[in-house]
């Protein structure tokens, strides 16, 4: 048994074809039980199985996009259930790339940032603002709402706007010591979010808690986009383009910046690193990628208010990139699916399943466990335990691995080697 | 309008001392911590908040056996306030064994250290919230009365720019209770020899423990002298302001933090007056911004106010107003 | 001809004095020991050179051009580089991405650069590696690549601090006690390394070291700090003779003699 085992493991060929009859069986489960939840869940599992495979990365890529991009739309757009699966994986786009930006500050650059929701935040507001009528009560030009066709730029807008707050943020905050760096952004968070919640007065910025409703709905060459299977897409391009940034420059020289600098501050700057310019870029850049998705959010929801950024919400971010591991982009990303799937699906299908059961006399269970309420415990769990038990959580990040053999091989072809060469840098300039 | 600020400032003077010293106290809490570990107990916040249900709690049942009618008030309130008092410094013991002291001694990054705090914190919000629900269908509670004799003080016919104040009786007990607190403390820790030992150990956990001083044992009798502080501060809270929820913790904790910075963390007594400043410049703005600003904000931004002190202050003066700098060892 | 000067040097720490009113050049491209006794103010000296303290008072020249005032990584700009006496690596990143480090501030690819795919910053990228090992291969760890320096046998992290701290190409370099936990083996080469390094480097050495044997043998020259004062100067034959240092070193004239 083992040994068939180890044998499947050492085996393209065998894993290809179970992972084929995987795909084909969920995918027809889902085909055929519209409704079951589980097979769509199990259809997304095989993203993970696919993740372990013995596959050329770029061939796992490209069955992974398959996958995401085309069969699980497909087979689940033949029941009732499939804007709500689609509303699903919107979510888990959305907040995987926002937990991508978390894992940038957190757990590349090492700054706890428990306001990350703030950027989110900014994000929404930029683009309600402006796709409704919500501007016209303090622009002195222009005619609002914009049109849907608009949501294209702000989305980069959303981007811009949400890294100058991380800037502006950065800029006083980065020089305070470590640990306190957390309890700012805990405040900054909700400075913003009680901001937002009364600026309806004296100048109405944000309608203050009533919040912006009729957000115009984005436009794609003409055709309104309003259901999330649209939305889907959406989200899946913009987290693409956040993956390949995150990964991009994971293994450049601000990534190495960024690790030297979590792993030891002195050092770092002792090596030429400039510190809090290193910080801000993480701080910058992990803001835009959720400035990015509050405008899609906005869009989507098409209605914000503050109440969708509080406390708990930074906290749900940091719980995904604790739980997936700090510092590893798949693992984060599959944080943001579990958690997301929990929040959304799991808690809420148990809890009406719950008091389905006690309203049909088999079992009382009073309202205060509700699962849909326990977010809290559960987070806090997930916290404790994983911080405890499995720092480097569910999928540990790696270092990636050089071909020795051939930089060796590069080294010795390489004339005379810069090592030996007497030529420097020039002295001066400052930084 | 410096009419107006001048004619209440004897009411925020009681009010921000009210909160000022609720702030003090549980600042004693982040600070003892904090000295000794270098950690923001995040949970601390919250370790506050279950005290202040565990007073509900207990309050509620000597009523239902009859007890508060029979028994002076202050009687009950003592009571209350001990049982509370021992209850969070347990939990604080607790908190502390199981989830800071793995870490500590595996060496752990002070990054994770922080976030099993929060979640510490969390599990304590929805555990406490889960139990009150569950006891009374809202996890919102209103505390029974007690000390609610509402004084008058005709300060107005003595100085004629002050308007008159009014303040309820429990009002002097929480003065009196944060103050007894606050006294005995500092003697506990300045004369006594757990008190030496703390501090030794806050300035050197590695010679303290050469000195045949038990550090874990030190570090857990902090935990419960910091929370049992901020258990008692709970009571004392439901008293002054009658309605709790789970969620106290979360807000009145960073600002309480706020004036452990503010008095230099670490530093006991800083912790004490800035903790009561805090109170006061918080009471002073909630009252008059609406004023100052003409109306363009108003008291909802008195959170806001007190989150701009904390960042300002650790920007500028990160050792605070009663603190020593800190030089790190390269 | 100096390449680095000191004057007046001193640090003080609210009512005390770490060091006071140190002056001294360096030659360039020489090989300088700063010994002293325990608390003598040797690393605060170090400390000052490198901007993570900032002088009380006195002035430092690289070349002639002030460094006071200057943030760390400027100061690593300028070419002076340094290790640490309590080793301080990247601990969670491999030996080579360690190294790649130490080169930052020479690598001159943006960010938005390595997004867009630019070829001069992908060209770039790759020869750093290549250099870098062959940096590795010089020091002698080039078979731990792809190790996690945390990983990394004590001997060998302070090779790797050495390792980073060359790959900047830095006109000056500052060695914390490197032979500080090695054994005779390790030092015989540690010493080799420096006295190499000193001639195909082109780089002027200073270094902070306890084992006065490694000293004796490898100094041009010696300066002697005690209580944050410089007590005496001279090559190893004058400072070995010194009634000053004898007097400081009090009982430890058995090594000076070994």
């Amino acid at each position: 048994m083992r040994e068939q085992i180890s044998k499947f493991s050492q085996s393209p060929k065998a894993q290809a074809i179970f992972f084929a009859a995987y795909v084909i069986v969920t995918a027809l489960g889902l085909y055929l039980m519209q409704t079951s939840v589980i097979a769509f869940l199990l259809l997304l599992f095989s993203i993970l199985i696919l993740y372990y495979l013995k596959l050329k990365t770029r061939t796992k890529w490209l069955i992974g996009l398959f996958i995401i991009a085309v069969v699980v739309p497909l087979v689940a757009s033949q029941g009732p259930s499939f804007q709500s699966y689609m509303e699903v994986g919107t979510l888990v786009g959305i907040y995987a790339a926002m937990s991508l930006g978390l894992n940038v500050v957190v757990g590349f650059a090492g700054l706890l940032d428990l306001g990350f929701i703030a950027f989110f935040a900014v994000g929404a507001y930029t683009y309600a603002i402006f796709a409704s009528t919500q501007a016209s009560h303090f622009m002195p030009f222009g005619h609002y709402p914009l049109p849907g066709d608009t949501f294209w730029l702000f989305i980069l807008i959303g981007a811009i706007i949400a890294s100058i707050f991380g800037i502006l943020l950065g800029i006083p905050v980065l020089r305070v010591r470590g640990d306190y760096l957390a309890i700012v952004t805990l405040g900054f968070g909700e400075i913003i979010r009680i901001v937002l919640n009364n600026m309806d007065h004296p100048i109405n910025i944000t309608n203050g808690a009533l919040g912006i409703s009729s957000i115009t709905p984005p436009n794609f060459l003409g055709i309104p986009i309003g259901n999330s299977s649209q939305f889907y897409f959406i989200v899946l391009g913009i987290f693409l383009v956040v993956i390949y940034i995150v990964t991009r420059l994971e293994h450049s020289k601000l990534g190495r910046a960024w690790k030297a600098v979590r792993d030891n501050e002195i050092a770092a700057q002792a090596s030429g690193i400039p510190l809090v310019k290193t910080k801000l870029a993480a701080f910058a850049i992990g803001a835009s990628f959720s400035g990015m998705m509050g405008a899609v959010f906005a869009a989507k929801q098409m209605y914000v208010d503050a109440t969708s950024f509080t406390y708990l919400e930074s906290t749900m971010i940091l719980v995904m990139v604790i739980l997936g591991g700090m510092g590893s982009v798949p693992g984060v990303i599959l944080g943001a699916a579990v958690v997301t799937i929990l929040n959304t699906q799991v808690l809420t299908d148990l809890s009406n399943w719950l008091t389905q059961l006690s309203t049909n006399g088999v079992i009382s269970i009073p309202d205060a466990l509700s699962p849909a309420k326990m977010q809290r415990l559960i987070f806090g769990i997930l916290l404790v335990v994983f911080a405890l038990y499995r720092t480097q959580g569910l999928i540990p990040h790696k270092n990636r691995k050089i071909n020795v053999e051939k930089l060796k091989k590069e080294a010795s072809e390489a004339p005379g080697g810069a090592l030996l060469s007497k030529e420097r840098a020039e002295t001066g300039g400052t930084d | 309008m410096l009419q107006q600020i001048i004619q209440i400032l004897p009411q925020v003077l009681v009010d921000g001392l009210t909160l000022g010293f609720i702030y003090a106290v549980v600042a004693i809490g982040y600070t003892l911590v904090y000295g000794i570990l270098e950690l923001i107990n995040f949970a601390h916040g919250d370790v506050f908040m279950t005290g202040s249900f565990i007073g509900a709690g207990v309050l509620f049942f000597l009523m239902s056996i009859g007890f508060l009618s029979s028994v002076p008030s202050l009687i009950v309130f003592i009571i209350v306030i001990l049982i509370a008092a021992l209850a969070t410094g347990f939990l604080g013991v607790g908190i502390e064994r199981v989830a800071y002291r793995p870490l500590r001694r595996r060496n752990a990054p002070k990054l994770i250290a922080l976030i099993t705090s929060i979640g510490i914190s969390f599990i304590l919000e929805d555990v406490v919230r889960f139990i009150a629900e569950l006891k009374t269908g809202n996890y919102i509670i209103t505390a029974p009365s007690l000390f609610k004799t509402q004084y008058h003080l005709n300060i107005h016919s003595i100085m004629p720019f002050f308007h008159n104040v009014t303040f309820q009786a429990s009002f002097l007990v929480v003065l009196v209770v944060t103050v007894v607190m606050l006294i005995s403390l500092d003697i506990f820790v300045n004369r006594t020899k757990w008190g030496m030992a703390m501090r030794a150990v806050a300035q050197d956990r590695e010679t303290a423990s050469l000195m045949s001083i038990n550090v874990n044992r030190v570090i857990s009798v902090t935990f419960f002298i910091g929370s049992a502080l901020g258990g008692a501060t709970g009571v004392l809270f439901m008293i002054q302001y009658g309605t709790i929820d789970p969620y106290i913790g979360f807000i009145l904790g960073i600002k309480a933090f706020t004036a452990a910075v503010l008095g230099g963390i670490g530093n006991i007594r800083g912790a004490m007056l800035g903790g009561i400043l805090l109170g006061l410049m918080e009471m002073f703005a909630a009252a008059n911004l609406s004023t100052i600003t003409h109306g363009a904000m108003g008291a909802e931004y008195k959170d806001v106010f007190a989150f701009i002190i904390l960042i300002l202050v650790l920007i500028f003066k990160p050792e605070g107003l009663f603190g020593k700098a800190v030089v790190e060892k390269v | 001809m100096s390449i680095l000067e000191v004057k007046n040097l001193t640090k003080q720490f609210g009512g005390l004095t770490a060091t006071s009113d140190i002056s001294m050049g360096v030659e360039k491209n020489s090989i300088t020991a700063v010994i002293g006794p325990n608390g003598a103010g040797k690393t605060t000296f170090f400390n000052m050179i490198t901007a993570v303290y900032r002088p009380t008072s006195g002035d430092i020249l690289l070349n002639g051009k002030s460094l006071v005032g200057l943030k760390p990584h400027q100061v690593s700009k300028f070419g002076i580089t340094r290790t640490f006496q309590n080793i301080r690596l990247f601990n969670e990143q491999t030996v080579l991405d360690n190294v790649l480090v130490g080169m930052h501030q020479r690598l001159k690819g943006h960010w938005v650069g390595t997004l867009l795919h630019f070829p001069n910053v992908k060209r770039e990228e790759e020869n750093a590696k290549i250099e870098a090992y062959k940096i590795l291969e010089y020091v002698g760890l080039e078979e731990y690549v792809n190790e996690n320096a945390g990983n990394l046998a004590y001997g060998a992290q302070r090779r790797l601090e050495i390792a980073r701290a060359i790959a900047a190409k830095p006109k000056v370099l500052l060695l914390d006690e490197p032979a500080a936990g090695m054994n005779p083996k390790e030092t015989q080469k540690l010493t080799d390394l420096i006295h190499d390094m000193r001639t195909r480097l082109d780089v002027t050495i200073i270094l902070i070291e306890h084992d006065m044997k490694l000293v004796m043998k490898i100094s041009d020259f010696i300066y002697v700090l005690d209580h944050g004062e410089l007590i005496a100067s001279g090559v190893p034959e004058e400072i070995r003779n010194n009634k000053r240092v004898i007097e400081a070193y009090l009982g430890k004239g058995a090594v000076l003699n070994g």
